[in-house]
């Protein structure tokens, strides 16, 4: 190599060259977003020295040199606080990264050895930027409004409507009856009605554990709280009217009053926040916490892949030629992730990985049939238990030792995950309870994990040969 | 806290053919050990694997002879005792100590066949334990069998790094992929060398030596010295009989990979090559054999190596011809034509 090309000439090719990345993370709220994206950067800036990584090929190669946080591209956008969600872990007592409240981005450069033939040319030294993003989970949910008018997503909330969902609604359900599509409605009537109908959806999400909330604003409206744009609401009851009909109505009828805000809320809400954000990515990794889900009960686990399949409908799939890659990227492999593992014991994670294939098997197929590779994964961004072997109890049983929420230090065996989905019989005899952990106080080096490195491999192996 | 299910509740998904995914629980009520501890001589049904298949046929045939052997081996033995009885007896000390001789001269005998039927076992054992693990369903702990039976030691720097890498949420795939990473990955490289090395001097000798048959004898000296260090390096030690029953396996598979094969690996190189204007016959002779000896010892390694190579993994004759070339010039240019 006593030859190479001069450093500007350089990034040229680079970019060409198949090396930059930008990771979709998707998850719904409190799937594991957060902690995912902070113990990635974690692992990969200790790669090669403490962490954990032996499933990276790369790292088992000895190529991977470490990556650093630089510039991202917007700058108009906060950073993602990595250094205070290490803070809190590693404060005493620890606690868990804070619940998401806005965008934020982060771009990390991952210097690695390449073993490419064009490394003679370019020199042997490379440079991967992964490009990584960070928004709460409940704005997600609107991407599925994007492909539906205020009549559509109407039928849609009106078909949701289960007898356990309709517990949490039920004052709005109450007061909204009380109107008719055709009727005049008070400007002050109309955000008391979008008061409760948002009361009823923050209800379902923390007490139900319900997914399908739509619109996500309404739960996380940042400055946009209290403006006109979010006081709107699904007409659930329509039965009786034809589209024609309320098409004909008079501009100042409930239906029209709020079917333009609904078509508001999509063009200016959600479409910048899709632009900007959900367009260009090259990787996908999808978060989904199954053991909450199942915990919830069957309602809320079937409303889960419902969800999921939704979602999954608004991300660009294909493969990515020189040109696509310059201009329009699409995501060319994915991987699914079951998140939260270190809830269940390691014997457990086949199961766990099996129910998530099930689970997700409609988006699955898709994949199959665009030719997207896809994996399903076990996943612990942040591990907080440790597995123990229960010797004189049964031979070989295992267990958990860690902390829970409540601060007691426990050893148990939080039960088995099924691999199918669990028939009506089963949920009624039993159910599910697994419980979560505080993290382990974390003092130095990288943050344990389980499979984050066979997930990077099948992520990004292939950028950084 | 729920209760565990039963067992039954996780056997549904697909795999319901294979014993090898039953739920932990169905290892506490039996004992482990004897479930992973393949049994040494008991190929009734599990001899589904060409390999085995192989090293099984001749049984049948050998046991006859083998008979013969232990019966004559066995009257000898009694018939050089009771003669040692009487020359003591008679104090006839010469036809006793001839028949003292014969005593240990049979206890040698039988201790090298002892040794061969142990080493031909251990070569049994070897495919059956690699057929084990071709099946992604090998149960746990047939790695741990496997780096016993490589011998290695349980200081071995390899083995070391190999468990070292591990984590206890790891499962058997995954363990997989660190042991062909730390343990085997170093004796692949080892056996690259090494088939480089003795296919290019092979090919020198043979470029270099005066008579036809000098020739055949060098190939066969060197090529068995090769398969043995070979099998050395994934951790087999061999004997006569498992010698000969791995190079009649190993000339059998080459033969039945079939001649397109041979053509695309030595064709394209003889083409390439031009060999017709830049070699002498005898230089021509020293690059056949060495391909030949290379291509041999590709297939052992390919047969030894305790996990299969992967598709893109597999090493080729296309990387050993480079350097065999090289000192087949060299050793033509040598030499006046
Ligand atoms: N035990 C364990 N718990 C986890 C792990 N990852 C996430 N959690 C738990 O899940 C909660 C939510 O994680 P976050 O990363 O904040 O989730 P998020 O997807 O960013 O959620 P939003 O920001 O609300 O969209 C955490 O507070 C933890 O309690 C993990 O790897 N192990
Ligand atoms: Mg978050």
């Amino acid at each position: 190599m006593a030859w190479t090309l001069p450093k500007h000439l350089r990034d040229v090719l680079e970019r060409g060259l198949d090396r930059q990345v930008r990771l979709a993370v998707t998850g719904l709220s409190r799937a594991g977003k957060t902690a995912f994206l902070t113990s990635l950067i974690n692992q990969l800036r200790h790669a090669g020295l403490d962490a954990q990584l032996e499933l990276v090929s790369a790292v088992r190669e000895h190529r991977l040199l470490g990556a650093q946080r630089v510039d991202q591209p917007d700058l108009s956008i906060p950073r993602f606080p990595y250094d205070e969600a290490m803070a809190s872990l590693q404060a005493s007592p620890a606690a868990w990264p804070t619940p998401t409240r806005g965008m934020s981005e982060l771009r990390l450069a991952i210097k690695y050895r390449t073993r490419r033939a064009s490394r003679h040319l370019t020199g042997e030294e490379a440079t991967l930027t992964l490009d990584l993003i960070d928004y709460p989970g409940e704005w997600l949910l609107d991407l599925p409004m994007l492909q539906q008018d205020f009549h559509d997503w109407s039928g849609t909330m009106a078909s949701l409507m289960t007898p356990e969902r309709r517990a949490f609604m039920s004052t709005w359900l109450e007061k909204a009856s009380a109107h008719t599509p055709d009727s005049v409605v008070e400007e002050q009537t109309l955000a008391e009605l979008a008061a409760h109908y948002t009361d009823g959806l923050h209800q379902a999400r923390r007490d139900g554990g319900f997914y399908f909330i739509q619109p996500g604003r309404f739960l996380l409206p940042g400055e946009l709280r209290d403006a006109p744009v979010l006081q709107f609401y699904p007409l659930v009851q329509l039965e009786g009217w034809s589209r024609e009909a309320l098409d004909a109505l008079p501009a100042d009828s409930l239906y029209q009053t709020l079917k333009a805000r609904f078509e508001h809320y999509k063009r200016h809400v959600i479409t910048p926040f899709y632009k900007s954000y959900f367009q260009r990515f090259d990787r996908q990794v999808v978060l989904v916490d199954v053991l909450t889900a199942l915990n919830s009960g069957p309602a809320v686990f079937n409303e889960l892949r419902y969800t999921m399949n939704a979602l999954m409908q608004s991300f660009n799939y294909g493969r990515n030629g020189l040109f696509s890659r310059l201009f329009t990227p699409r995501i060319d492999r994915l991987a699914i992730a079951a998140t939260k593992a270190d809830h269940v014991t390691p014997d457990q994670h086949d199961a766990l990985q099996t129910l998530l294939s099930t689970l997700m098997s409609q988006p699955l197929q898709d994949m199959r049939y665009a030719n997207i590779p896809a994996r399903a994964f076990a996943l612990a961004s942040i591990r907080a238990t440790t597995v123990k072997k229960l010797e004189n109890v049964t031979p070989n049983a295992l267990a958990l030792s860690g902390r829970t929420l409540e601060d007691q230090e426990v050893l148990l065996f939080p039960g088995d995950v099924p691999s199918t989905l669990p028939d009506e019989t089963f949920w009624a005899r039993q159910g599910f309870s697994f419980t979560p952990f505080h993290p382990a106080r974390h003092t130095s080096g990288a943050l344990p994990h389980i499979r984050m490195d066979a997930l990077l491999d099948w992520l990004l192996g292939d950028k950084w040969l | 806290m729920t209760d565990p299910r039963p067992p039954r509740y996780f056997e549904m998904p697909e795999t319901d053919t294979s014993v090898h995914w039953k739920p932990p629980h169905a290892y506490d009520t039996t004992t482990p050990v004897t479930v992973w501890e393949p049994p040494a001589s008991a190929p009734e049904n599990g001899t589904d694997s060409a390999l085995d298949r192989a090293l099984a046929r001749p049984g049948k045939r050998r046991r006859g002879l083998f008979a013969l052997l232990a019966g004559s081996l066995a009257i000898g033995t009694a018939q050089c005792g009771v003669a040692v009885y009487e020359a003591w007896q008679y104090s006839n000390w010469f036809s006793g100590l001839w028949a003292g001789l014969g005593v240990l001269a049979a206890g040698f005998l039988a201790r090298g066949v002892f040794k061969e039927l142990k080493r031909l076992s251990r070569l049994r054992r070897h495919a059956r334990l690699r057929e084990r693990l071709e099946d992604d369903s090998a149960p746990v702990g047939t790695l741990d069998d496997l780096a016993r039976h490589m011998g290695l030691g349980r200081d071995d720097p390899h083995l070391l790094a190999w468990q070292q890498a591990q984590a206890d949420h790891h499962d058997e795939r995954e363990r997989q992929l660190l042991f062909e990473h730390h343990v085997l990955a170093p004796r692949d490289r080892e056996a690259r060398r090494l088939i480089t090395r003795m296919s290019t001097e092979t090919a020198a000798l043979v470029a270099i030596s005066p008579m036809t048959l000098l020739d055949m004898g060098l190939m066969a000296w060197r090529n068995v010295r090769m398969i043995d260090r070979l099998a050395r390096l994934y951790g087999l030690e061999l004997g006569y009989a498992s010698r000969l029953t791995l190079c009649r396996h190993v000339l059998s598979n080459m033969a039945f990979a079939g001649a397109s094969e041979i053509a695309v690996d030595m064709g394209a190189e003889l083409v390439t090559m031009n060999l017709a204007e830049k070699l002498s016959s005898r230089a021509a002779q020293g690059l056949g054999s060495g391909l030949l000896s290379a291509r041999l010892g590709l297939r052992t390694q390919r047969m030894l190596r305790p996990l299969p190579f992967r598709e893109e993994e597999r090493p080729r004759i296309s990387h050993i011809r480079r350097q065999l070339w090289q000192q087949v010039k060299g050793s033509n240019e040598a030499e006046p034509r």
